[in-house]
């Protein structure tokens, strides 16, 4: 025993000095890798490693989640972006509103990958038209790495080849150029793009799934909106700091108008082309038209011809694969993932689809008879419509609610989903806790079902609903989940439907463009959802239409942003929802809707100096943080 | 046994290991200061409402560092602050984003506990406020003396069972967009119908009514009347 531990001394001791302060003792070559120059020296090498970065590009999609961050899969919890605006909140966490900050350091890994790209293109003998390509390409995977940075950072370093490592730290840290110089950049960028890049590829597939000059278009559209938004309603939050006098963050308003001219053009290009159009632009009927429309996101390879831009996902259980039908599926067809439920429209959203009979003006839900909104807990004095199906308070809206959204009383799967929040007593008092009324004979439950797989709402379960409804967009009703990994839905990024919204936003934004062409691209998308009565271009129409059309896209909470109204609807603000009760109190049993707060969910307030997230590090890569971080 | 050898053994190579001043404890002194005062309004002497979520801040930055960053401060609702964790030290200290006019930094030396007050001049002063119960109503009624030219924006009456309460933390709130300029002599008025709220202010228990008003300038903060608690 005792020699074995003084040889275990002796060589312990030996390592120790060997390790201590050596310098190159260690630098060896690694044998386990591929170094850069053998993989980039090669067309192919190129061609796989492009691969990498479309996977790396920070598109906000299925595996996307602000707190998890990009590419996030496994038990993300699913909080998706529509969460955190008021498209939804969430069944588990409806408190939650944390953003994980590292695209910051991801962001520029992937832009040193880009410049490492560039670099070697030069160096690699490609024909003439090969070579425009992959440029283009570099341009359109940059400017879409920038837009990730310059939205949630403002003005950011323009880093645009690659840096040597070197210990003169000062050499490596570049400032910050200013907001204006950042978005300048980016659709600078997406201008090479649009130019180099082809209109199509090999084949249909790698022409939705892989940049070309439309989607360089596209998303320059986007870039250019927010650009714009920014430089108009910055004075309705507006900072300071050192960040601020510097231009780092801020656009001046007379910039306005070049990014308004900006979307307006590039739109106008995109509608010119006669490449695109809305998927089934003209149904017979509103249940046509939300068959289509759930359809569109079920398969987007259905509509290509409304896709400019879209990432495509594959092999089930395979790393390629995402988890949004098992997260998301209500409880009685979870099919055994162990997760349902978990994205719950909220009644902001509801309230905004209309009704065929009073197009052009949001529908909110009316529970009593006054035909007033009433907001608040159950209270046995008042007059509520009393409905014989827990589905009837939601005829006549519009086809994409039903597309889009799943209510009490829908059909999903071949099941009729029950959600139900509770049972009004003959005496007009209210049960909501798990329980039973027995009433002429005949047992109700306080859920709408006696077992746990019998319902799909309340009780407080985080399968469960907690606002009434669940998201059905995107969901695949053909697919059964059981475990993870299954979903392979592709995702469209940038779609036709956003580019006309746009385009009508930038009009009536700014008063450039065409107005009878913005007028008719937002009666299009209405037509498309089964409504036959034109409305006028207004800033408000505009705005509905694009948050209904829209809806679970991840674009919301950057249209709050942009247009600097997430801190006046964030202030001290809960969300709502809307409780169908079962009332025993007439001859029939009858269902009525309370409309109240989230149970569970505390008052969001918004400080302003999130409209920018905080860098990190500024210790070390000596930048200048933004305000108040 | 032998784990535990082992494990030792282990350890002794750590310890080599860390020949490369690795071994240096951090042997910093804690905080010996402390801070502590008011925001007070240079022309009454009255210490400034404020609010502490979302409110005016304090920032300080310690001098003798390189690339230095800035420290931030909360305000209680009353006006005052204190941070018993400060280093002895010279700052640059500037109060922000508040309900007065912006003020320049200035530089304090702090050891000890320093007291340090604000002097400040609050955009707007709500005067001779009166909030009580009339039959179903609780109404307030006050002056406005505004010093400066902005338009007052919005005028609000804020209502929450903490003492705490304001525009970012109120169960109910009666707030008016004004979007003009205000004038000494009026007497404003707001009021909240017990009866129409009576889900949240529940009979039987006590509330804290505060008014506010906002001043239409970047960055800026509601200007309040103390809080008032009142039994529904």
């Amino acid at each position: 025993m005792r020699t074995r531990s003084i040889k275990y001394l002796y060589i312990v001791l030996l390592t120790g000095i060997f390790a201590s302060c050596s310098n190159d003792y260690l630098d060896l070559d690694p044998t386990n890798k591929v170094p850069a120059e053998a993989v980039l020296s090669d067309p192919n090498g190129i061609r796989s490693y492009m691969a990498n970065l479309y996977y790396e590009l920070p598109i906000e999609d299925f595996v996307y989640f602000p707190r998890a961050g990009f590419n996030a899969r496994g038990n993300t919890g699913s909080m998706s972006l529509s969460q955190y605006g008021l498209e939804a909140i969430h069944s588990e966490w409806p408190n939650w509103n944390q953003f994980n900050n590292q695209w910051w350091e991801r962001g520029y890994k992937l832009n040193r990958d880009i410049n490492l790209l560039e670099e070697s293109v030069a160096k690699v003998e490609f024909s003439d038209a090969e070579r425009a390509q992959l440029e283009g390409e570099i341009a359109f995977l940059r400017g879409y790495t920038y837009f990730a940075l310059a939205r949630r950072y403002g003005g950011v370093p323009l880093i645009t080849e690659n840096q040597e490592y070197t210990t003169d730290w000062e050499s490596l840290r570049v400032p910050r150029n200013t907001e204006k110089q950042t978005w300048d950049f980016v659709l600078q960028q997406l201008d090479i793009a649009i130019e180099k890049l082809p209109e199509d590829r090999l084949s249909l597939d790698e022409t939705k799934r892989r940049a070309t000059k439309w989607a360089a278009a596209g998303l320059k559209v986007r870039a250019a909106l927010h650009a714009a938004s920014v430089a108009k309603y910055w004075d309705r939050a507006p900072l300071s700091g050192e960040a601020v006098s510097a231009n780092l963050v801020g656009l001046p308003a007379a910039a306005a108008s070049g990014y308004y001219q900006a979307v307006i053009e590039t739109s106008e290009s995109i509608m010119a082309s006669g490449k695109f159009g809305l998927y089934r632009p003209e149904p017979g009927s509103p249940e046509e038209a939300a068959q289509n429309y759930q359809a569109l996101f079920m398969d987007p390879n259905n509509a290509l011809d409304e896709v400019l831009f879209m990432r495509g996902y594959g092999h089930a259980g395979g790393p390629l694969a995402h988890d949004y039908d098992g997260w998301n599926n209500p409880s009685q067809t979870g099919e055994g993932f162990p997760h349902t439920g978990r994205t719950n429209p909220v009644m902001e959203l509801i309230d905004r689809y209309e009704r065929y009979d009073n197009p052009g003006t949001e529908a909110p839900i009316v529970t009593t008879t006054d035909g007033q909104v009433h907001e608040g807990e159950f209270d046995p004095s008042l007059d509520y419509i009393r409905y014989a199906s827990p589905e009837e308070i939601f005829q006549g809206k519009d086809a994409r609610f039903f597309a889009s959204i799943i209510h009490s009383g829908s059909l999903w799967k071949g099941t009729e989903i029950v959600i139900q929040g509770g049972v009004v007593r003959p005496d007009g008092s209210l049960l909501s806790a798990q329980g039973s009324v027995e009433h002429d004979g005949v047992t109700y439950y306080t859920y709408g079902g006696e077992n746990a797989n019998q319902y799909s709402g309340y009780d407080g379960t985080p399968n469960k609903t907690r606002t009434g409804f669940l998201m059905k967009k995107f969901l695949d009703e053909e697919a059964r989940i059981n475990t993870w990994l299954q979903s392979t839905t592709d995702f469209m990024d940038i779609r036709y439907a956003e580019v006309l919204l746009s385009y009508a936003e930038a009009v009536v934004e700014s008063g450039q463009g065409n107005t009878a062409v913005a007028t008719q691209a937002l009666n299009d998308i209405r037509k498309r959802a089964g409504h036959t009565v034109d409305i006028p271009l207004t800033l408000e129409n505009v705005l509905r239409e694009r948050k209904v059309e829209l809806a679970f896209e991840n674009k919301e909470y950057w249209d709050l942003i942009r247009r600097r109204e997430y801190h006046e609807i964030f202030n001290n603000y809960v969300k709502t929802a809307l409780v169908p009760l079962l009332d025993l109190r007439g001859p029939e049993p009858a269902y009525i809707f309370v409309r109240k707060n989230v149970p569970g969910a505390q008052p969001n307030t918004f400080p302003e100096r999130d409209y920018y997230r905080g860098i990190p590090g500024v210790n070390n890569n000596g930048l200048i943080q933004n305000p108040q971080h | 046994m032998k784990k535990l050898k082992t494990f030792g053994a282990a350890l002794i190579g750590l310890f080599l290991l860390g020949s490369c001043e690795l071994n240096e404890l951090d042997n910093y002194d804690g905080p010996n200061a402390t801070i502590s005062g008011g925001i007070y309004d240079v022309d009454t002497g009255e210490l400034l409402q404020q609010d502490i979520i979302n409110g005016m801040q304090i920032e300080y930055v310690e001098h003798g560092f390189e690339n230095p960053q800035i420290q931030r401060m909360i305000v209680k609702t009353d006006g005052t602050y204190r941070n018993n964790l400060m280093f002895a030290g010279t700052y640059t200290i500037q109060v922000v984003r508040g309900n007065f006019q912006p003020v320049e930094p200035e530089e304090i030396k702090v050891e000890g506990n320093t007291v340090k007050n604000f002097e400040v001049r609050p955009y707007i002063r709500i005067r001779d406020a009166v909030i009580e119960r009339q039959d179903n109503k609780i109404v307030a009624t006050f002056n406005l003396s505004q010093t400066v030219t902005n338009q007052v924006s919005r005028l609000g009456l804020f209502v929450h069972e903490e003492p705490n309460v304001g525009e970012p933390l109120n169960q109910l709130a009666s707030v008016v967009n004004f979007n003009a300029v205000s004038n000494d002599v009026t007497r404003y008025s707001l009021e909240i119908n017990l009866d129409a709220n009576a889900a949240v202010l529940q009979s039987g228990k006590e509330y804290y009514f505060r008014v506010g008003a906002l001043i239409d300038a970047p960055e800026a903060k509601y200007n309040y009347a103390p809080a008032v608690r009142i039994g529904i």
